[in-house]
């Protein structure tokens, strides 16, 4: 029965594997292809994947077996072995349907959005290479497999935010992601340089079963810098929003449900190494609940749809570090899976109405999507109460048990302070798009060309609107029951997440229908100034650290050492001293005879003096 | 000037120096002398015009004052001691007074101040004469006398290796730029003299070599400034190249003969336990270093701008005769390697 499953599920991961490779290696045969080929190939790559994804995971619901499997050996040496093996267990089997879905939705959708783009076909070739690494990361038992999807994710991240690279924008995006991602990398490198020392294996499995000890923490940190990096966690979270420079597809792909969640996954599989080691789970969740305050916070005043729509991705990362900060990775996965259906909905209704409105994305510009663009705004609403928790919705299953998870334990109040109220600043922010975005007059250009007649752009969305009602049900169905015992509590604690969120919707309305009033005349101060400008964090990260290191480097290296030291007393010394003297000798030289019988008398006369003061 | 007053004039040249040479007695000696200085003077006047009349006026009346200087120093000598003979010297007093003409005659600082103005005056030629038949005499004196002051010459020597070095350096006339050398070598000498002679030979000798090259050069070229180098590629290209290996060994860097007397020199500083006297005087050669280089740049290593007509003459026969030119080069540029050979022949 073992062999059975072992055979057939890394059978469904290697046809998986070719069926997405299929149309990047059909168009390096064909030296060249019909514009829209590989577009229908991915899409039915995808589709085809997708199912057999599904069985792969219906088959793990008949036999919940969790096994590794090697297939080859790749390179055995006396001491080191690394074998290609993969890991069959709730999380790779319950992700890579979720992930199929959404690309094989997203990718559907790609075609409206970037149908008269010149290159579209390597566009979907680097989206179906990344969806490649997605799998191979996700299967991954060794580290060095999931190194290899993890920096393919990070490069395919970088080229397709710099997808369009005649902006400026765009290439300073592409190059902040890549760069932070790197400090990411880092982290990565040095728990795998770590494990292979100390514990002489990259086996997952291994790793897990060999004795801990306090040095543990060392690479523990490390992965959690790898997941802050890739996940967007806070210190490293500039680069997610100005990833929003990448096209819409991108964006809700990799930049929401699929590459980002990629640390979350990493902390979640590498759980029980920090299961029972308090310091590494209060980093962890201190630093979500940092993560998922702080950019709720951010997102209250943008206008910009995508950066909206990113800082809540980037506060729902922080939702999930904080469950995993709270020792339950099974949530933590849970959200992640939930969130990418809701959140690409979320993208792929924003780059709908982008779409539309020429490119516009300023919430202040748009307005009235209610009556113009009926479907995507049907869905819109859809994810975004998903987003909130509204209850039975596919995010309130995983959210609310989260939150109730964490009012439920005795952790760090203060954390759990910060995420309720990240959890408020959802709804404020939720409403504040719908708000503007639907609701009201069209504040658009006067010549509208949106229409939902095309069933490539609409499609799409009806599915993704659907999974975002049922999953949640589906998936908290099939998961494996909490770790924790279940407790009673209060109803208040029970309610506390609806409650703050609820609040937060209703003092947004009050404030939304305040906005037109103009109550106050003075111009948004302080507070307003701190969430518009990102907490001034990239003003102080990208301008100040450069401008004190650079303005050092002018100071010390430049003016003190070169200008001062090798040049001022050095050559410059030199010239300086000897001109003087030169032009002294020179001016004796001035073609009298006197001075020439004169210096040898003087000089007749002191030597003379001397020789016989001296030596007499 | 008609061939039978030059020939005269030149064998006057060479007799007073050859009796100067010859002489062990003070009053023979400063007949040679007398008889040479007298004899150079209508050779500087040769051209009739006014630089160069006023030039030997200059050298003139220098000269007469050293030996004017020299007389009455070698008679006092001989009224205190009674002895006329070069090598006896004996009493401090006459030996100072003696060896401050000398180093007039042979243009050591701060005595130094006629020699770039005179030799300024005189055509390559004669500068050529003045810059190295000249000084021998004088030489020959000061290394005859025995018991010379250290403190003294050392003093002299360091002195004329600064000024040398720092007068080059403000000059863009070639023959003053080559009598600043000239002083600065004579420096090199002094500094050597008390402690072995036969260095002070072999850095003479060099010095000659590399100096008469030099100026051969410069006279091929008609160059008496360094603007005139800037066209030498065109009238001789292979000398232009070697110039700068000349130049740089007349500056003292290795593995040119300049180097070997720089090189002894500091080595018997050294083991004369002066180093910091050896350090010193290695550090003005950069100064005269830094003009040889000029030289060299303005000569070598740019190429100036030059119309059509001028960039043809190195198709021209020279007329002047270049075999002692091509001697001398040769000698100034690899000499270094017979340097233990030359050490054991002059060994004084």
């Amino acid at each position: 029965m073992k062999l059975f499953y072992a055979c057939s599920a890394s059978t469904c991961v290697v046809l998986i594997l070719l069926l997405l490779l299929y149309p990047v290696i059909l168009s390096f045969i064909r030296s060249k292809s019909p514009k829209f080929e590989i577009y229908y190939h991915s899409v039915i790559a995808l589709g085809l994947s997708f199912y057999i994804s599904m069985m792969l995971l219906l088959l793990s619901l008949i036999l919940p077996i969790n096994m590794t499997v090697t297939i080859l050996p790749w390179t055995n040496t006396d001491v080191f072995d690394m074998d290609i093996s993969l890991q069959f267990d709730l999380y790779s089997v319950m992700f890579m349907p979720v992930a199929l879905y959404v690309t094989w939705q997203i990718l559907e959708f790609a075609y409206t959005y970037m149908h008269a783009d010149p290159q579209i076909n390597r566009f979907f070739k680097y989206l179906l290479i990344f969806m490649t690494a997605m799998i191979i990361f996700v299967t991954a038992n060794n580290l060095l497999q999931l190194f290899i999807g993890w920096e393919i994710m990070g490069i395919m991240s970088f080229l397709l935010i710099g997808w369009w690279h005649g902006r400026a924008d765009a290439n300073i995006a592409a190059l902040q992601a890549m760069i932070y991602n790197r400090v990411g990398d880092i982290g990565l490198i040095y728990a795998m340089a770590w494990f292979a020392i100390i514990h002489n294996s990259w086996d997952i499995q291994h790793i897990f079963q060999l004795p801990q000890n306090e040095k543990i923490n060392l690479p523990l940190i490390a992965l959690i810098i790898a997941a802050t990096g890739k996940s967007a966690q806070f210190s490293l979270h500039p680069w997610l929003p100005s990833a929003m420079e990448g096209p819409t597809p991108v964006s809700a792909l990799l930049h929401s449900s699929t590459m980002v969640v990629a640390g979350i996954f990493l902390l979640v599989r590498m759980n029980p190494l920090m299961e029972f080691n308090p310091t590494i789970l209060t980093i962890c969740l201190c630093l979500g609940a940092l993560t998922t305050f702080f950019s709720a916070l951010c997102a209250l005043t943008q206008n910009d749809i995508k950066k909206i729509v990113a800082f809540s991705t980037s506060s729902q990362l922080g939702l999930m570090m904080v469950a995993i900060g709270l020792n339950q990775p099974d949530l933590a996965f849970l959200h992640i899976c939930t969130h990418a259906f809701f959140k690409a909905l979320l993208f792929l209704c924003s780059g709908s109405f982008i779409h539309s409105l020429n490119g516009e994305q300023d919430i202040r510009k748009m307005g009235g999507m209610l009556y113009l663009m009926p479907i995507t705004s049907s869905c819109f609403t859809l994810s975004i109460l998903s987003l909130m928790g509204v209850p039975f919705m596919t995010g309130f299953f995983s959210k609310d048990t989260i939150l109730e998870a964490m009012s439920a334990s005795y952790v760090n109040i203060w954390a759990i302070t910060l995420t309720l109220m990240a959890t408020s600043f959802t709804a404020v922010y939720s409403l504040r798009l719908i708000f503007f975005v639907l609701m009201g007059r069209p504040r658009t250009k006067p010549v509208s060309t949106m229409n939902e007649h095309d069933p490539y752009a609409i499609k799409p969305l009806v599915r993704l609107a659907v999974a975002s009602i049922i999953t949640g049900c589906l998936l908290v169905h099939y998961m494996v029951p909490p770790k924790m015992p279940v407790i009673t509590m209060p109803p208040i604690l029970k309610l506390a997440a609806l409650i703050v969120s609820l609040i937060g919707f209703v003092i947004a309305l009050g404030l939304a229908f305040m906005a037109n009033k103009q109550l106050k005349p003075k111009p948004p101060s302080g507070p307003h100034h701190f969430s518009n400008m990102l907490g001034f964090f990239p003003t102080i990260i990208h301008r100040f650290i450069p401008k004190i290191i650079l303005t050092m480097a002018q100071k010390i290296a430049s003016k003190m050492i070169d200008q001062t030291w090798l040049k001022k007393t050095g050559p410059k010394a030199a010239s300086n001293i000897n001109k003087p003297l030169a032009t002294t000798t020179s001016n004796v030289q001035r073609g009298m005879i006197k001075p020439y019988i004169t210096l040898f008398l003087l000089t007749l006369t002191i030597a003379g003096i001397l020789v016989y003061f001296t030596i007499f | 000037m008609s061939p039978y007053t030059l020939t005269i004039m030149i064998f006057g040249i060479g007799l007073g120096t050859t009796i100067t040479l010859m002489s062990s007695h003070w009053l023979l000696a400063w007949m040679g002398l007398e008889i040479n200085t007298l004899a150079m003077l209508p050779l500087m006047s040769q051209h009739n015009h006014p630089r160069a009349v006023q030039a030997t006026t200059k050298y003139f009346l220098t000269q007469a004052t050293a030996a004017a200087m020299l007389l009455f120093a070698s008679t006092t000598n001989a009224w205190i001691t009674g002895e006329w003979a070069i090598q006896q010297m004996t009493s401090l007093i006459p030996l100072t007074m003696i060896t401050m003409p000398l180093t007039l005659k042979i243009g050591l600082a701060p005595m130094h101040s006629w020699l770039p103005e005179v030799l300024q005056g005189l055509d390559l030629n004669t500068g050529l004469i003045m810059s190295t038949w000249q000084k021998l005499a004088p030489f020959a004196l000061l290394l005859q006398i025995q018991a010379n002051n250290p403190t003294l010459l050392i003093t002299l020597g360091l002195l004329s290796t600064l000024v040398g070095g720092w007068g080059g350096m403000n000059q863009t006339q070639l023959r003053k730029i080559l009598a600043y050398s000239s002083i600065a070598h004579l420096g090199w000498m002094m500094l050597i003299l008390p402690f072995s002679p036969s260095l002070t030979l072999i850095t003479f000798i060099t010095y000659i070599i590399m100096t008469c090259s030099t100026f051969m050069i410069f006279e091929i070229n008609k160059a008496t400034n360094i603007n005139m180098l800037a066209t030498s590629w065109a009238k001789a290209p292979t000398l232009t190249s070697l110039t700068p290996l000349v130049l740089l060994s007349l500056g003292g860097l290795p593995p040119l003969t300049g180097f070997m007397p720089k090189w002894l020199i500091l080595q018997e500083l050294t083991k004369q336990e002066l180093t910091t006297t050896a350090t010193f005087v290695a550090m003005t050669a950069l100064l005269s270093l830094y003009f040889y280089l000029r030289l060299s740049y303005a000569m070598t290593l740019t190429m100036a701008p030059n119309n059509l007509p001028g960039t043809i003459p190195w198709r021209l026969q020279f007329k002047s005769f270049s075999m002692p030119l091509a001697t001398t080069t040769m000698a100034s540029i690899t000499l270094l390697p017979i340097m233990p050979a030359m050490s054991t022949l002059l060994k004084l």
